[in-house]
């Protein structure tokens, strides 16, 4: 069972859409007791980083999922600002704080022109010929969707999976351990995006330590 | 490299697709919006917007039942403009499985609506489209209420202002040449892609590969092609094997379930 954390910021539809026409079992919830309970989650996230902090907060969510995430090592991925909200903080509208899963923090794209933010569309990745979140992808061929206005900045190199351009490196895929987070959309990213959740999905990452 | 994007546009009426000629002549069935996306996935094009045409003159939303139909069918980004006046309407479309929205007249009746639609969602979910036509010295001038209204708006002057109250993208929509298949207007494309900083997209005159090109070539980071699509022989693989072939950076892959 797939748990899409449902507190209320993003385009949940879609991405339960894409995880079950990959066959997999999905619950939208913010029930502590039902993430606990799920084998993998899900951290969507459209919006602003401040307002998506408050709603994980007001749901009493960001201890619970810290929990799930790093004491009991239960597989996660983040997606767009459920990426961005693995960092220790972010400097979109103010500073606010992240869920420090992550030494990162979220700074505002800045690009030379003529590139325009926020960075919208398709862009390719670049990621190690071998890794397994990218099986099938090719290298030639790695174009995913991306829209955002904010990036990653992550302070330790080893957490960096995947990069795009885009006036520079810009973070598309991080990793540690069972914390996954890309980025771009890959339940909007047509055929790779598939491939990319499905390679998630299958992936084995051996039992989860418990709560 | 960011590619830049090729967006088939869909007008819905009554729940099926149309097109006219400047907004309002010569109306003519296009089919089901659903299967029609199906397609468009298939052959990989980059995104889709749909416009409900009937929301703002019936003074309600664009429907998301539709919407939701092309999410369960399509894993590609998606926009949904007509008839959107408050953010719990945004919020709605969203949870259909729209990535973005379109404000066009709320936008000038409202212009403190983009800005607070944009604090909430995120800029990056806000497109503001400026439906314009050129007055009789050649100023383009915003009209709103799907063509019906004119502003006396000059549709630069808007643009940035809309830029300024974090309007994501920028849509210009020339109501001239809409359905005519007569060219982009490159004049105003490449005096708008040079000041603004968010993306551009050009709609408006598709009728040939060149015209697409042109668009593109003039600052566009996207453009939307309807008639072209609709009533040509042009596919967006043609389209897009087009722009490769003449040096504008395009997506090669194909569309989801290759």
């Amino acid at each position: 069972m797939i748990a899409i954390v449902d507190y209320g910021m993003g385009n949940v539809r879609s991405l339960r859409n894409a995880l079950e026409y990959l066959g997999a079992e999905v619950v939208l919830t913010a029930d502590p007791t039902e993430l606990a309970a799920a084998d993998r989650i899900v951290l969507p996230g459209v919006g602003a980083f401040g307002d998506a902090m408050a709603a994980i907060r007001a749901r009493g969510l960001a201890a619970r999922l810290g929990d799930l995430a790093l004491r009991a090592a239960k597989p996660v991925l983040g997606i767009c600002l459920g990426m961005q909200l693995y960092a220790r903080r972010s400097e979109e509208h103010g500073e606010h704080e992240g869920l420090g899963w992550l030494d990162a923090e979220i700074v505002r794209l800045e690009v030379p022109p003529p590139l325009k933010v926020p960075h919208v569309g398709w862009n390719d990745l670049r990621f190690a010929a071998d890794d397994w979140l990218f099986r099938g992808i090719r290298a030639g061929e790695s174009n995913f969707y991306f829209v955002h206005s904010f990036h990653m900045r992550c302070n330790d190199p080893a957490d960096l999976v995947a990069t795009t351009d885009y006036g520079g490196p810009v973070t598309a895929v991080v990793r540690r351990g069972r914390l996954v987070a890309a980025q771009f959309h890959p339940e909007k990213s047509q055929d790779n995006g598939l491939t990319f959740l499905r390679n998630w999905l299958e992936h084995d990452f051996g039992p989860d330590a418990g709560v | 490299m960011l590619k830049k994007r090729i967006i088939p546009k869909f007008l819905i009426r009554g729940g099926r697709l149309v097109k006219a000629v400047r907004f309002h002549e010569n109306f003519r069935e296009a089919g089901n919006p659903v299967s029609t996306a199906k397609v468009y996935d298939a052959y990989g094009v980059d995104e889709l917007l749909f416009v409900d045409i009937d929301a703002t003159p019936q003074g309600r939303p664009a429907a998301g039942s539709v919407i939701e139909r092309v999410s369960e069918e399509v894993f590609m980004p998606f926009t949904v403009g007509g008839g959107i006046r408050t953010v719990d309407e945004i919020a709605a479309l969203l949870a259909s499985g729209a990535d973005k929205v379109g404000i066009t007249t709320a936008a000038v009746e409202d212009p403190g609506f983009v800005r607070r639609a944009a604090s909430r969602f995120g800029d990056q979910c806000i497109v503001v489209g400026i439906d314009y036509t050129l007055d009789e010295q050649g100023v383009p001038r915003v009209v709103t209420h799907c063509g019906t209204r004119r502003t006396g708006l000059d549709a630069l002057e808007w643009a940035q202002r809309m830029q300024d109250e974090h309007a994501g993208e920028i849509m210009l929509c020339s109501i001239d040449r809409d359905g005519t298949m007569s060219g982009y207007d490159l004049e105003l494309i490449s005096r708008a892609s040079a000041r603004l900083g968010v993306p551009l997209i050009a709609s408006s005159g598709a009728g040939t590969l060149q015209h697409c090109r042109e668009a593109l070539e003039a600052g566009a980071s996207a453009i939307t092609i309807s008639s072209m699509f609709l009533f040509s022989d042009h596919s967006p693989i043609k389209v897009r094997t087009y722009l490769a072939t003449n040096g504008v950076r395009v997506r090669s892959q194909q569309g989801s379930f290759s």
